[in-house]
């Protein structure tokens, strides 16, 4: 895949999506300014923004993007690399508006909660991006998924204090979670 | 060599069931499929563009398999949507930049392409021009319309000129006129 076809899905996603993006960034910055500082409102708060974002990749929703995704000549696997910088930017922008006002407020430690935050958020959209192309159960089962990777970063981090876990856990999720989603957009029958 | 070879090709998934279908088409010719349902006619189209693989049967798209080579099947065969594309001007502009992206097509090339189409097309409801405009700038050898409006027939027909056109209908006055010149439907046989 081009760079320019894959900076040509990124924008034409990013736009169509405009609106969940700056509402989530607006989200971020008012969590950012008015939470306490700690691991747990930006690893949370900015990875259901991120499974939101990634919700919103779902077929349908955007007939003519998809339409046109779908009869481009690119493989499946390239798409789903396209398709998931989608989320993981829209998330991350998130984290760092969050960061930035957590900065405003003279927050401490500010650098490493967006680690934190970042890796869980990245490993959450992914695994969420999953569901995105199924339906009924499987599809609330990878919510749940992406919501549980979440949990079991925020654990490794606080509970057990062991931040090189956490972002090895993430790294790991984030990586299997977007070969699966390759693998079932190449196989994806759009019927 | 045929562009597009459908030997008994079906297509089965969950309750759906389509076919078999067989037929062959070359450069400049033209045939209309007569569908018993609309469903049918959108899953024929994809079955023939490749977006869709067949489930039994073989399609092959100028001597290419969709399930093993569908990247050069999507180069060589466009689809032609049947939904309109609810798109104002300046979005549409931005349509066209996002397919020329993802066809490695030239930008100016694409958006020249695309205002000489749209004048070859006065009088066509640009809903319905869009998608076609929108089909013909990734330049096809095989236009798959899928359920297209007879009462633009002439017009589309004028402007796919001497690619294979394989239209899928669900009203057979809609099928006679987009194949004058060869049998007015071929038959679909329905499991």
């Amino acid at each position: 895949m081009t760079t320019r076809a894959l900076l040509a899905v990124l924008q034409a996603r990013l736009w169509a999506q405009r609106r969940i993006v700056f509402y989530s960034c607006a989200a971020a910055f008012v969590a950012g300014l008015v939470q306490p500082s700690g691991y747990a409102a930006p690893l949370f708060l900015c990875s259901l923004l991120g499974i939101a974002c990634a919700l919103a990749q779902s077929p349908g929703l955007h007939p003519h993007l998809d339409r046109a995704e779908q009869s481009a000549p690119l493989f499946g696997r390239e798409l789903a690399r396209a398709k998931a910088l989608v989320p993981c930017l829209a998330a991350a922008l998130a984290a760092l508006i969050y960061g930035c006002a957590q900065l405003l407020r003279g927050a401490p430690g500010v650098p490493l909660t967006l680690l934190v935050a970042a890796a869980a958020v990245g490993a959450a959209t992914l695994t969420a991006l999953c569901a995105t192309i199924r339906r009924g159960s499987t599809r609330a089962l990878y919510v749940m998924l992406a919501a549980s990777t979440s949990a079991v970063a925020y654990a490794l981090a606080v509970a057990a204090h062991s931040l090189l876990a956490e972002l090895a856990f993430c790294a790991m999720v984030a990586f299997f979670s977007l070969r699966q989603y390759g693998e079932a957009l190449a196989r994806y029958d759009p019927i | 060599m045929p562009l597009l070879r459908m030997r008994d090709a079906t297509f089965a998934g969950g309750t759906t069931f389509v076919g078999p279908v067989s037929l062959e088409l070359s450069q400049g010719e033209h045939a209309a499929l007569h569908c018993s349902s609309a469903p049918e006619a959108a899953i024929l189209a994809l079955l023939a563009t490749g977006i869709v693989k067949a489930s039994n049967g073989c399609v092959l798209i100028d001597d290419y398999d969709p399930h093993v080579q569908s990247v050069h099947c999507k180069r060589i065969a466009g689809l032609v949507p049947h939904e309109p594309f609810l798109l104002d001007e300046g979005e549409f502009a931005r349509y066209v930049a996002y397919r020329a992206a993802l066809w490695g097509i030239e930008l100016g090339r694409a958006q020249t392409h695309a205002a000489l189409l749209r004048r070859r097309l006065t009088g066509m409801h640009e809903s319905f021009a869009y998608p076609l405009i929108a089909t013909l700038i990734g330049m096809p050898r095989l236009i798959v319309l899928d359920r297209p409006q007879p009462a633009y027939a002439r017009l589309i027909l004028g402007v796919v000129g001497r690619r294979g056109v394989l239209s899928t209908h669900t009203d057979a006055a809609a099928a006679r006129a987009f194949c004058p010149n060869g049998p007015a439907q071929l038959p679909v046989t329905q499991a």
